[in-house]
């Protein structure tokens, strides 16, 4: 018997789940603080704190995303605060929009949960630099150049992750 | 049936804990900065100081496998520089000592990695991996091999936040090359896609300068020591209300390349800032 869930029937959500789904958020972190910028560093790079907050929007209630938003914008906040407070706004505001959507909008397929990381992270640069009082010429170039690159690289690690580990992610993806 | 009530309590309770979070959001953003900054410090000292330290090593390992070559060429073409001054050097203190002057002072200073992020707001501010127990304190100016970086903003043990030029809270006093004509510099976006620069205020209608002067830190005002190169003069604004001339300075640094840094150490431990002479920048 395949112990795959195929997305045909209900799941029950296990222990080990749980623990598969913070193994590969874990190895996401690791990723983001350290083989990423020991590699290459710069604009347009995938943010991995930002994907962990998508993926965490797919399995929580949009109340718990929220409250996910806010510490990983806490986070970003300490880490490169332009404008204290500006990431954290931005991420309780994407966390509970994604989360919130997912459950009444969204179907739950490989394009949508695509455009969504794509999507969300575009919309989060660009609150984020609206929030620091960033210049109009910083906004343009982050609206046309460098968020739609940067949401392309990190929709196509989401992709991968997605693909890689959708049955500890326990993502339903219809086919 | 299906249970609304239940899935009513669960959108209330999702609706609680979203107001909660705003709420907090909100007084983080409205936090006056220097709270903001200890906020900052705090966080980097205790929570985060895993990831501070995690992203420091990563920074360390690439500069070790990537950008070594680049360092010894700019070591080689400095020892080729300081050979080459070394005559002028003993001049100078020959003169220095027939006058009665004692050796120039020279600033200590902290050299340091830049910890990029891959965030919209990079740039603006830049994380250092250099803090409280490398001598940096609050305020201390940040310059690189080309010119005036920023100011240090909020100081931890291990690691430090940059206040670059190009965000919108930085001023500076800077002056001409020849110390004939004062102003102050502030960022602004220059044309219709608004590029980064600075601009030269509080210049005099009757004072003017050609494109290409190089524009210096004064020393006044306490934060940064004079004769830091700034930038460049590359033309001239209309002051709206003719008070005035507004000149635009192209800045010799960029926040969003920079690997390495220099912290001038000038803070003392009380806090209080020690103006600089302006006789020796590193």
């Amino acid at each position: 018997m395949s112990h795959v869930w195929t997305g045909t029937g209900p799941r029950r959500r296990r222990s080990s789940d749980r623990l598969r789904f913070g193994l590969v958020i874990s190895i996401l972190l690791l990723l983001e603080f350290y083989l990423r910028p020991s590699l290459i560093e710069g604009r347009g790079m995938p943010d991995l704190l930002l994907l962990v907050l998508l993926l965490l929007c797919l399995r929580l209630s949009p109340g718990m995303a929220a409250l996910a938003g806010l510490a990983i914008g806490l986070t970003i906040d300490v880490l490169s605060p332009a404008r204290f407070g500006a990431n954290m706004i931005a991420h309780v505001a994407l966390g509970y929009g994604a989360a919130w959507g997912r459950a009444v909008f969204f179907a739950d397929n490989l394009a949508v949960n695509v455009g969504l990381f794509l999507f969300g992270t575009w919309c989060r640069n660009l609150a984020v630099l609206l929030l620091s009082g960033a210049a109009l010429g910083r906004l343009t170039a982050e609206a046309l150049i460098w968020g739609p690159l940067q949401g392309l690289t990190t929709a196509a690690v989401g992709l991968l992750v997605v693909i890689l580990f959708r049955d500890w992610l326990a993502i339903r993806i219809d086919r | 049936m299906r249970d609304y009530g239940g899935r009513d309590a669960a959108a209330a309770a999702d609706l609680l804990v979203l107001g909660a979070c705003v709420v907090v959001a909100l007084l983080g953003y409205v936090l006056p900065r220097p709270f903001a900054a200890e906020v900052v410090t705090t966080l980097r000292q205790t929570a985060l100081r895993p990831a501070v330290a995690l992203r420091e090593r990563a920074a360390r390992d690439r500069i070790s496998r990537f950008a070594l070559a680049g360092i010894q060429a700019s070591r080689d073409s400095l020892a080729l520089r300081v050979m080459r001054d070394s005559t002028l050097r003993r001049e100078n203190v020959a003169l220095r000592r027939l006058v009665g002057l004692g050796e120039a002072t020279t600033m200590p200073w902290v050299g340091g990695a830049v910890l990029h992020q891959p965030s919209a707001t990079d740039g603006l501010t830049l994380s250092l991996n250099v803090g409280r127990e490398d001598g940096i304190h609050q305020f201390d100016p940040v310059l690189t091999a080309d010119g005036l970086l920023g100011y240090i903003w909020s100081v931890a043990a291990q690691s430090s936040v940059v206040l670059t030029w190009m965000h919108p809270d930085f001023g500076a006093s800077a002056v001409t090359a020849d110390g004939a004509i004062l102003g102050f510099v502030q960022p602004v976006s220059v044309g219709r896609l608004g590029h980064p620069m600075l601009e030269l205020r509080g210049v005099a209608l009757s004072d003017s300068l050609s494109d290409g002067a190089e524009i210096l830190s004064s020393g006044l005002g306490g934060v940064f020591p004079g004769q830091i190169p700034i930038g460049r003069i590359v033309g001239i604004e209309p002051d709206p209300l003719g008070y005035e001339r507004l000149y635009r300075v192209a800045p010799h640094t960029n926040p969003g390349t920079i690997s390495h840094v220099m912290v001038l150490t000038t803070s003392t431990e009380d806090g209080s800032v020690a103006t600089g002479t302006g006789e020796s920048p590193p």
